[in-house]
């Protein structure tokens, strides 16, 4: 039987035992689903467990595996996917009351490419209402209240993958799905301490996923390494006839080997000067060591700065008017006053004000934008900056009078649809993890991923993991 | 766990505006900074209480309801008059169409957010733009490569993808 090391375990090394029949995808789905039952509550992680489908498909790889179909390296890999992607005949809530009893009668794109390569479904994990769609005040922003942080429970994940950051972090799935508008996978994996892959926008069919802003959001992968990132991309990227926003088979398709660093180009690195004002300094600290190791393997880094100009409110805009298109039945029913959040329930009334004309400036700055982008990265392959210039935060913070900084970071790579992934590169003094974040051009998913393999190869941040008593 | 350290140099009025106008707009980041770096006392949902105190019934027909432009609240961000009356044209058409809907604290919460949202806009609005600037496609620049083969050789191609057949 499966012990207690599984439940850290990346991917590269589940599936090698996999494979060669020496780990039965029986028992360690057994042993996540023990795992998640058991913890899954301490961290409100999960919205639900799916324990007779992931022990039907586990069963279903095994007998593959024994008679010699191997399928690849999901194959009887458990995992849990955000309450926002449709598995038929399973409540899908999107982390909010008013939808609490939703069931679809189909796979989203995601889950269906998942179960062609054999990966196990665990469950639901939990999330903030909406995607933080409607806005959010509290870390309890959720069906699932707050989601405490595996590393410090008396801190948050960050949202809006909440749960599918706690999930990665506390060891109770090899690998989450979470969706990004703007920070959601990111956040929660830098203040989580695993590694989380936004891929470009387009490469990943959001058919079956909950809309917010349907012209920013990405669906994307946490997992134990940008290596483990890959192999789920690979599985989930491709165009979709369903989701007319998916790029072309040949733009939308990826391919991963782990042979890939012999092919690999030599990465002209930016290191960003302006990501942020005034990182705190155990953040500070972490970053200021990752650059010298980003430093010592790249060579050539030079300092690189983003763009400057609107654009951060060009993608508030944006995100406010598809969002309260996305749920103008839920604002103008009123049932908006269900979600759990009090900005929740008012947010969207005033995101219903904004004009056209004001949505349509919103998009031709952004035009702007992807253009002057396009021309940074003309210069550099990858831009490396801290994901988030704090740590992970109190749990009852409130988040409207205790938050605040700017982030063009942010802001520019999803106006843009830019590739992104985060990997740990530190603690604070207070032992809690720091993120590192690579950036590159739309479509050069492989660059990030060359990256922060390169900065996985000299470091061991990602190979730490909270103790779980 | 204990309070996160400060920032002490964070513009407190800056601070709050900036996350205040991200909230608002529902960005979907939980976008994160210490509890400690609002340094102002005074919460931002006293400071209209007597303004909501008066609405009835989601109208404001009483115009000295309304609060004047010297009136402005001097914990949120100044305003113009143009855009100081298109927020409480805001404000209005929100509480003409829902104003029962909502408690008193929340035609406060509701106001302040539309205060809050008016300076993005106003930074939006003054971003030149030429009259031939059109709308982003997504990820046109990854479109318009597609149409210089010689361009495509700065995009890293993914192994494999040059073998599977063409979208239609």
């Amino acid at each position: 039987m499966p012990t207690e090391e599984l439940a850290f375990l990346p991917i590269t090394e589940l599936s090698k035992r996999i494979e060669a029949k020496k780990l039965s995808p029986v028992d360690l789905t057994q042993y996540f689903l023990d795992r998640s039952q058991k913890l899954g509550p301490r961290y409100n992680a999960y919205a639900r467990l799916t324990p007779e489908i992931a022990m039907a498909q586990a069963k279903a790889a095994e007998k593959e595996i024994q008679r010699g179909h191997y399928r690849g390296p999901l194959h009887g890999i458990p995992y849990a996917a955000k309450d926002l992607l449709a598995v038929k005949g399973v409540p899908c809530t999107w982390g909010a009351k008013p939808y609490a009893t939703q069931v679809f009668n189909y796979d989203a794109t995601v889950i269906e490419h998942l179960n062609r390569v054999g990966a196990v479904l665990l469950g639901k994990a939990a999330m903030i209402e909406l995607a933080g769609g409607m806005g959010y005040r509290f870390a309890s922003a959720s069906l699932q209240s707050d989601a405490k942080n595996p590393w410090d429970t008396r801190c948050w994940t960050c949202g809006s993958s909440s749960g599918s950051g706690a999930i990665v972090a506390a060891g109770l799935a090899p690998f989450a799905i979470g969706t990004e508008t703007w920070g959601s996978i990111l956040c929660p994996s830098a203040f989580c301490g695993v590694s989380g892959l936004r891929p470009t926008y387009g490469r990943v069919s959001r058919y079956g996923a909950m809309a917010l802003s349907p012209s920013m959001d990405k669906i994307g992968p946490l997992a134990r390494s940008a290596e483990d990132c890959a192999r789920v991309f690979a599985a989930m990227a491709g165009h979709d006839p369903r989701d007319r926003s998916t790029l072309p088979l040949d733009k939308a398709a990826f391919t991963y080997s782990p042979s890939i660093e012999l092919k690999s180009r030599a990465l002209k690195i930016g290191w960003l000067t302006n990501a942020w004002k005034k990182p705190e300094s155990g953040v500070a600290k972490a970053a200021d060591a990752a650059e010298k190791v980003v430093k010592k393997y790249f060579p050539g880094v030079k300092n690189a700065k983003l763009p400057e100009g609107p654009f951060e409110d060009a993608g508030n805009i944006i995100i406010a008017v598809e969002g309260a298109s996305s749920f103008r039945s839920l604002i103008r029913s009123g049932r908006v006053s269900e979600l759990a959040d009090p900005l929740g329930q008012l947010a969207g009334y005033v995101n219903e004000q904004f004009s056209g004309a004001d949505y349509v400036q919103a998009q031709r700055v952004r035009d702007l934008l992807q253009k002057k982008m396009d021309a940074m990265f003309d210069t550099f392959d990858v831009l490396v900056a801290a994901t988030q210039p704090v740590a992970a935060t109190p749990l009852d913070l409130n988040l409207e009078t205790g938050l605040s900084y700017s982030d063009p970071q942010g802001g520019i790579g999803n106006l843009c649809g830019l590739p992104a992934l985060s990997v740990p590169c530190g603690f604070t003094d207070k032992n809690l993890p720091v993120g590192l974040q690579f950036m590159a051009r739309a479509g050069d998913d492989i660059a990030v991923i060359q990256a922060a393999r390169i900065f996985q190869q000299h470091t061991d941040w990602h190979r730490r993991h909270p103790k779980i008593a | 766990m204990s309070e996160e350290p400060r920032e002490p140099s964070a513009p407190k009025g800056i601070s709050r505006r900036e996350f205040a106008r991200r909230a608002a707009v529902a960005s979907a980041v939980a976008a994160v900074v210490p509890a400690s770096a609002l340094t102002s006392p005074s919460s931002p949902l006293n400071e209209h209480a007597t303004v909501a105190a008066a609405d009835r019934g989601g109208h404001l027909s009483d115009p000295s309801s309304r609060l004047s432009l010297d009136q402005q609240p001097t914990d949120l961000p100044k305003l113009s008059p143009e855009s100081h009356a298109e927020v409480e044209a805001r404000v209005q058409t929100i509480l003409s169409q829902y104003g029962s809907r909502f408690s008193d604290a929340q035609k406060n919460d509701l106001r302040r957010l539309c205060h809050l949202a008016q300076p993005p806009l106003d930074r939006l609005r003054a971003y030149a733009l030429e009259n031939g600037d059109g709308p982003a496609l997504y990820l046109k620049p990854l479109v318009e490569r597609e149409k210089n083969p010689l361009e495509n050789t700065r995009v890293g191609k993914t192994p494999g993808a040059a073998e599977k057949p063409k979208d239609r």
